[in-house]
């Protein structure tokens, strides 16, 4: 097959052996043990506690998560935040790396790593940032945008309508830095005879950049972008910082995996709902998965990842 | 003309990526009042008691977090890099039996995001016995699935004769691997960055997995900023820049071999 060599399995057990075992430990055990729980009914504790009884209860838990307004809530604000940093991100990085290439190579490294630098802040320390430097009545975004427009400023924390887009654009600022970077990488890599052939036939820049430039960093922007949602579907420490936990107002910057906390974890109520947590988890990580893996398979054939 | 405006459009994210930094390191020796005026860049006067109330541990064991989180985030990177990359050499090298499926299972379970399992993984461990100490954090993020897809891509940009020769020589496949790694030392280091970066930031395993006796830097920033603690703003301030140093360091000295690797990653 495609000229690999071909081994026992035996023989390359050693190689695979701690990536399996750890994938048991980590990946395997906690998905049954998921689902097992995501059986259970609320009511019965934590799995240490005393006299505890457990009583299975079938797809309960599914299908009152499944009716629940604020499970809803949070997969709509996943999907936007998701998708909404994914849109932006890519095609901006795409920019910022082409206009970087076309600089000498001395200028080009300085400035691809003053780009990466917010991609290295804590999640948390640029949440505390975008609160006091970004937004606030005399926050640089209301201050340099929005006032010069004649606009009101606006409430970016507080307003259920600029939640979302506020999440997005500090996750925006956060990656395309490192994603230009990695793009910048693909284009340098490209063989400079392709940029020769491009001269000789006289190639304008529009097909210049689609022909030459958009598949050399192809391979790239998969996996940037597989990078990118399963960061986005995880983004947690963000959120979590700015809105203090909750949901923000009206949970317009409710995150699933906020509320899948919120709901394991609630501070003070003292019900801990690990069951309903667990069955959240399991109605929409395969869903993921599966999209990821779907993605790599078509886009990749050649690859067998 | 649209070379200038290239330049320009550059500079203005160049800008937007280090002004605010510049803003928090200065914020870190002003007052509440003027950091609440983000127009305003440079304190009135230089005050740094700031690092000084941080370094002593008056709000939280910042130190302490500080060597908590480089000790977890340069173990799990190194072991994350080793892990993936033996199996990143197997998948990409060698073929056996039931290798489609071992890889189908394998990538679809790992792709899901580690943070939505993290009440299973919580409750199992729990059931172990192994929270609370900072081994089960390492543990638990060593197997990715982005680094798997990330070593077998490189790994088969490897000659095919290099193989051949191994294994006329009747090298095992550890031996073979031990042979080549040199050759991938830019992709290894490239991804020891990411994994340390994306441990560095982690907040929700580490909120479940570790007692509220050794924080990493995540938790001490969040345990900061909540208000019950009424800390002055510049202690935020001075705790991001100190959290912000290591990793910009590391960064910094292997930037080089980063890009290289990078650039390599690509032509697969």
């Amino acid at each position: 097959m495609n000229g690999l060599p071909q081994e026992s399995f035996r023989r390359l057990l050693p190689l695979l052996l701690p990536f399996l075992a750890l994938w048991v430990l980590c990946w395997v055990v906690p998905l049954f043990w998921g689902v097992d729980l995501a059986l259970q009914n609320p009511d019965s504790g934590f799995a240490t506690s005393e006299n505890r009884e457990i009583e299975y209860v079938g797809l309960e838990n599914f299908q009152r998560t499944i009716g629940d307004p604020k499970f809803h809530k949070a997969l709509s604000n996943t999907l936007k935040y998701v998708f909404g940093s994914l849109i932006c991100i890519i095609p901006l990085a795409f920019v910022l790396a082409v206009a970087l290439f076309e600089l000498p190579r001395l200028y080009r490294g300085i400035l691809a790593f003053c780009l990466l630098i917010p991609g290295l802040a804590l999640p948390g320390a640029m949440s505390k940032l975008f609160y006091l430097f970004f937004h606030g009545r005399e926050g640089a975004l209301n201050q340099y945008i929005i006032i010069p427009f004649g606009m009101d400023p606006i409430n970016w924390m507080m307003d259920p309508d600029f939640i979302m887009p506020s999440l997005v654009i500090q996750s925006v600022w956060r990656w395309t830095g490192v994603v230009a970077l990695f793009f910048l990488c693909a284009l340098e890599g490209i063989p400079s005879w392709h940029f020769e052939v491009a001269k000789l036939e006289g190639m304008k820049s529009l097909s210049r950049i689609r022909l030459i430039l958009v598949p050399g960093v192809r391979n790239l922007a998969l996996f940037v972008g597989v990078f990118l949602v399963v960061d986005g579907v995880a983004s947690f420490s963000g959120a979590y910082t700015l809105l203090g936990g909750s949901g923000g107002m009206m949970d317009a910057g409710l995150l699933l995996v906020t509320y899948v906390y919120q709901v394991a974890f609630p501070g003070g109520s003292g019900r801990f709902d690990l069951p309903g947590a667990a069955a959240m988890s399991l109605l929409v990580a395969p869903f993921v998965a599966g999209f990821l893996f779907l993605v790599l398979r078509v886009r990749l054939p050649q690859a067998k990842v | 003309m649209s070379r200038l405006l290239s330049i320009l459009m550059l500079f203005g994210f160049v800008l937007l990526s280090l002004y605010p930094f510049t803003w928090m390191f200065f914020s870190s020796f002003k007052t509440n009042k003027e950091i609440y005026q983000p127009s305003q860049l440079l304190p009135e006067e230089f005050d740094a008691q700031a690092y000084g109330m941080l370094l002593d541990g008056k709000f939280v064991d910042f130190t302490g977090s500080l060597w908590q989180s480089v000790l977890i985030a340069t173990t799990q990177a190194l072991l994350a890099t080793l892990v993936s990359a033996l199996a990143g050499f197997v998948l990409a090298r060698y073929s056996f039996r039931s290798k489609a499926f071992l890889i189908g299972a394998a990538l679809l379970i790992i792709l899901i995001p580690r943070q939505a399992l993290v009440v299973p993984v919580f409750e199992w461990f729990h059931w172990l016995g192994w929270t609370g100490n900072s081994f089960s954090l390492v543990l638990c993020g060593i197997a990715s699935g982005l680094g798997v897809v990330f070593f077998s891509q490189s790994f088969r940009q490897l000659p095919v004769e290099l193989m051949e020769v191994s294994r006329l020589e009747g090298f095992s496949p550890l031996r073979s691997f031990l042979l080549v790694t040199p050759l991938f030392a830019p992709s290894m280091v490239t991804y020891f960055l990411l994994h340390f970066a994306l441990c560095w930031q982690e907040h929700l395993l580490a909120l479940l997995l570790l007692d509220d006796s050794s924080l990493t830097l995540p938790l001490a920033l969040a345990k900061l900023s909540d208000v019950s603690h009424r800390a002055p703003e510049s202690i935020g301030m001075a705790a991001a820049t100190l959290s912000f140093l290591p990793i910009v360091f590391l960064f910094a000295l292997f930037f080089r071999k980063m890009r290289t690797a990078l650039s390599q990653l690509s032509l697969s």
